[in-house]
């Protein structure tokens, strides 16, 4: 696969950016200054552990990722579960990704 | 704001690996600015994914800044709108993490949030860029880079109150992604299995409530 050139990069960053902006800013605006009901302000928040969750999942599971048999598969699973502990521990961002890192490059050493 | 070097570094290498220059790395993450965007489009650009495909996974995956911003509403109010505007679109998905705390901990202002921000916005276009120059000089292995990013999410994740209503949303979202994803359908699936999480944690807490 080549490089993706200027003109592939504007048509990203140009689209890419414009949706993330409008995700980003009209929902606040449309909200603020209105009271939520209840069940409104509870379901957000239920978004950081679902939205997290989900994006975790879709890192670490791929569809037939275990059809040539269960290592180095689960490799990932693994240094996944290294990350967690350490986040447990710490509660810190730099040492989860260098920890994260770290235990993924030794495992795929395996 | 080191965990940003963290995860920026290893993007801006992605992003070298696909040919973009230190000038468009840093264009890309000041004016669009995600760390699960910025590892995608390279990730399915090297899997040779056509730029239409990319532009709509992204931007699906991109919905789910609405929720944060639709969070943050509350804490908005009052709030001059050129701040408030600048504070909604800088938000993203770890300085949300930081902020959200922040907020509910309280004594926490719209002002200092932007602030924080800035700070992880400056400091994630300034690894990319830096990321971008390793990339050129030395060969990193792509999959180890991108497990970065993954390591952050586990971090976020593991770091939200443990109820047994988050655990039934992150349970039931990574359920959703996976299925999705089995079915074939990698692009919605983060948003699908978000919303799914969301959707059976509140069923779950009204049944408690009843019950």
């Amino acid at each position: 696969m080549g490089s993706m050139g200027w003109d592939g990069f504007f048509v990203v960053l140009v689209c890419c950016g414009a949706t993330m902006l409008a995700c980003r800013v009209i929902p606040l605006f449309a909200l603020k200054g209105k009271n939520l009901p209840e069940g409104v302000e509870r379901a957000l928040g239920f978004i950081p552990p679902a939205a997290f969750a989900a994006l975790v999942a879709n890192d670490l599971f791929f569809p037939g990722m275990f059809d040539a048999g269960p290592w180095p598969a689960a490799a990932p699973l693994v240094a996944a579960g290294v990350v967690a502990l350490v986040a447990w521990r710490t509660r810190s961002l730099l040492w989860c990704a260098v920890s994260g890192v770290a235990a993924y490059a030794l495992l795929s050493l395996v | 704001m080191l965990g940003y070097v963290a995860i920026g570094v290893p993007c801006g290498i992605l992003s070298a690996s696909i040919g973009l220059d230190a000038l468009q790395a840093f264009l890309l993450s000041a004016l669009f600015y995600s760390g699960a965007g910025q590892f995608m489009i390279p990730n399915m650009w090297l899997a040779g994914a056509p730029l239409a495909s990319i532009i709509a996974s992204v931007s699906l995956v991109n919905t789910r800044q609405m929720l944060y911003s639709a969070a943050f509403a509350p804490a908005c109010r009052g709030v001059r709108k050129r701040l408030a505007f600048l504070f909604a679109a800088t938000v993203t998905d770890e300085s949300y993490g930081v902020n959200v705390a922040k907020f509910s901990e309280g004594g926490w202002s719209v002002g200092r949030a932007t602030a924080v921000n800035l700070l992880s916005q400056s400091s994630w276009a300034l690894s990319n860029v830096a990321g971008v120059l390793v990339g050129n000089a030395v060969g990193v292995p792509l999959a180890i880079a991108s497990f970065a990013m993954t390591s952050i999410f586990i971090c976020l994740l593991v770091t939200q109150k443990p109820s047994a209503a988050n655990l039934v949303a992150a349970a039931t979202a990574a359920l959703g992604v996976i299925a999705c994803k089995a079915a074939g359908l990698s692009g919605p699936a983060i948003l699908v299995g978000a919303l799914a999480g969301v959707a059976a944690a509140l069923a779950f807490s009204w049944a408690g409530r009843r019950g």
